[in-house]
């Protein structure tokens, strides 16, 4: 497919504000002026434009649901807190062209009628988050942001809030917290973020490939938009492959393109040799896939159905050298030390999780281990206060599934079965 | 920079920056962020001045300076390197870079050289994995990282005074 969303992406030299308007840049603006908010709610509902930063909440439904009687101010988060290991989309995405997203938050807010945004940068971008904030001046100076914008009535403020760093943060509300400078815990579901946010505020987050989507729908409609995507799937993707493949990176690819394609298509397939032991569809915090799903087509619903979360969208493959233990051992100490620490289950249960997978990759384990683990993610998943737990817990409990004849064997004969492997030379 | 100077760089900072926002604390990150830039790390005082600054207590201050991976709150090299030991960098070598790491720099991770020069960090994924095994080097992404690589780039950043 033609690409949509890194037609212009350059991480060396991104576009300036002349050159990305004269490739086209901020012609979204006019076509969204011409029409009442309400009509650009109904054109993104229309395209079924799911959003792209892991929970796949359809974003027309989600701008509805805010509703258009919601007192003022009233604010829109970019969510550009990109920490998922195996993700580096929204990377690409803010070093390659902050001017696309720009465009994508004036439209998306004049559609939420909202004066205020936010982008939410994490620190280990504070490099492109720089630019960007340069790149919003540049705008600012040129009459697209603020007062009456084109003469339309609608004013704007944008401001990029740089992350102090922390996974967190990238959850919707602990991100709240963070911009209004408290301590980043999640806060309860209720009320909802779209009634009572950011100071009190109506306010409504969506992940910064969700928002630079709705620019090219709206310039191009919704009929359009559904039909960039295969196998059922509406729109394209920003999909990421990494791990054991042979060229990693970055793919803009109609949503429901299988694995296999995206694997050993674009990616370059596995080194000479290798065969594919598994992989996570789409993050860290999504169930491990196994060969037999390659051909499941990379949605929101086929993949759920086949036992995983769609999450971001990146693939990150492991071979048949690489141990799963190992790589589930790394995963579920990444989610130890991510926890925000505010509830039991997950600030203790985690590290609990971690130590009883060091024992038995260790070569310690023993026989009733692989039960208790499997108990304590019971526990830990429903238990915790935020989403974080249970999706700390799903490459775990799919791992166990997946893997475990060999968790078994690290077991019984107390040394890890890849380290013979690897030794004969990988 | 004497504190007195510093003090209106950060009023100033402060009239500029939160506009969009009704409260002061919203400027708690960001003024960490500035006197981090300015003296590498935050000291006790550099916690009062931001309670002073937001109108937040110390420990409000200092619960988020520690709760902040990328604050530090112990003095870090001029340079810093981040090495990513997330799984698609840990499958890929990271755990093999991070022990070479100690023995390059010549101290363990998160300590600063004897010179001031170099701190080596562990860090969460950097968005980096179609480059592992990655590594921020001052704040810029570097990677794929073999052991060559790092001891030449350690050894050239732990020289400089």
């Amino acid at each position: 497919m033609e690409a949509v969303l890194t037609r212009h992406l350059d991480p060396t030299a991104p576009l300036g504000l002349p050159a990305y308007q004269a490739n086209g840049g901020y012609r979204s603006l006019t076509a969204a002026f011409d029409l009442k908010p309400e009509a650009l709610i109904k054109i993104v509902e229309d395209a079924n434009l799911r959003g792209r930063g892991g929970a796949g909440f359809p974003c027309g439904l989600k701008w509805r649901l805010r509703g258009t009687d919601a007192p003022r101010p009233r604010y829109l988060i970019c969510n550009l807190d990109e920490s998922e290991p195996g993700t580096f989309k929204d990377r690409h995405l803010l070093y390659g062209g902050p001017h696309q997203i720009i465009e994508a938050i004036i439209v998306s807010a004049y559609a939420l009628q909202a004066e205020r945004s936010i982008i939410f940068v994490r620190g280990e971008y504070a490099k492109g988050g720089n630019s960007l904030s340069r790149a919003i001046k540049e705008a600012e100076t040129a009459g697209l942001i603020g007062s009456n914008i084109g003469g339309s009535g609608f004013d704007l403020q944008i401001e990029v809030h740089i992350s102090g760093g922390r996974y967190i943060c990238g959850e919707e509300t602990a991100q709240i917290n963070a911009i209004e400078g408290r301590r980043p815990n999640p806060r309860p579901k209720i009320p909802r973020p779209s009634v009572k946010g950011l100071w009190g505020q109506p306010t409504t987050s969506n992940n910064v490939e969700t928002l630079v989507n709705v620019p090219h729908i709206l310039l191009n409609g919704a009929d359009w938009f559904r039909n960039l995507g295969v196998n059922g799937g509406c729109g394209s993707k920003l999909f990421c492959v990494s791990g054991k493949v042979q060229h990693p990176g970055l793919f803009e690819l109609p949503i429901g393109t299988t694995a296999r394609e995206l694997i050993f298509e674009h990616a370059g397939g596995l080194a000479k040799g290798r065969d594919l032991l598994g992989f996570i569809p789409g993050g860290a915090s999504t169930a491990f896939l196994l060969p037999k799903h390659l051909d499941v087509p990379m949605d929101f619903d086929p993949i759920a159905k086949a036992g995983s979360r769609f999450g971001t969208g990146c693939i990150i493959v492991f071979d048949d050298v690489t141990c799963p233990l190992q790589a589930t051992l790394n995963l579920i100490r990444f989610f130890a030390r991510e926890s925000c620490g505010f509830c039991t289950p997950c600030r203790d249960g985690l590290p609990y999780l971690a130590q009883i997978l060091t024992t038995i990759a260790a070569g310690q384990g023993q026989a009733n281990d692989l039960s208790l683990l499997e108990e304590l993610c019971a526990m830990i998943g429903p238990q915790s206060f935020c989403a974080f737990a249970p999706g700390a817990v799903m490459p775990l409990v799919s791992s166990l599934q997946c893997f475990r004849e060999h968790y078994e064997r690290h077991i019984t004969t107390g040394h890890c079965p890849f380290d013979t492997v690897n030794k004969k030379g990988a | 920079m004497n504190t007195k100077h510093n003090r209106q760089d950060l009023h100033s900072f402060l009239s500029q920056h939160p506009s969009i926002h009704p409260e002061r604390r919203a400027a708690a990150v960001p003024i960490m962020q500035a006197l981090q830039k300015e003296r590498g790390y935050l000291n006790d005082a550099a916690i009062e001045e931001v309670a002073h600054l937001t109108g937040l207590s110390t420990t409000e201050v200092e619960e988020l300076a520690t709760f902040y991976t990328l604050i530090y709150r112990y003095p870090v090299g001029r340079h810093v390197v981040q090495i990513c030991d997330s799984v698609c960098c840990s499958i890929r070598g990271a755990d093999e870079l991070l022990v070479a790491a100690e023995k390059y720099s010549g101290v363990p991770l998160g300590a600063v050289t004897p010179n001031g020069a170099l701190s080596v960090l562990p860090s969460i994924c950097l968005g980096l994995c179609d480059r592992a095994p990655a590594a921020l080097v001052d704040g810029e992404g570097l990677g794929p990282l073999n052991k060559v690589g790092l001891e030449a780039l350690l050894r050239s950043l732990g020289e400089e005074d």
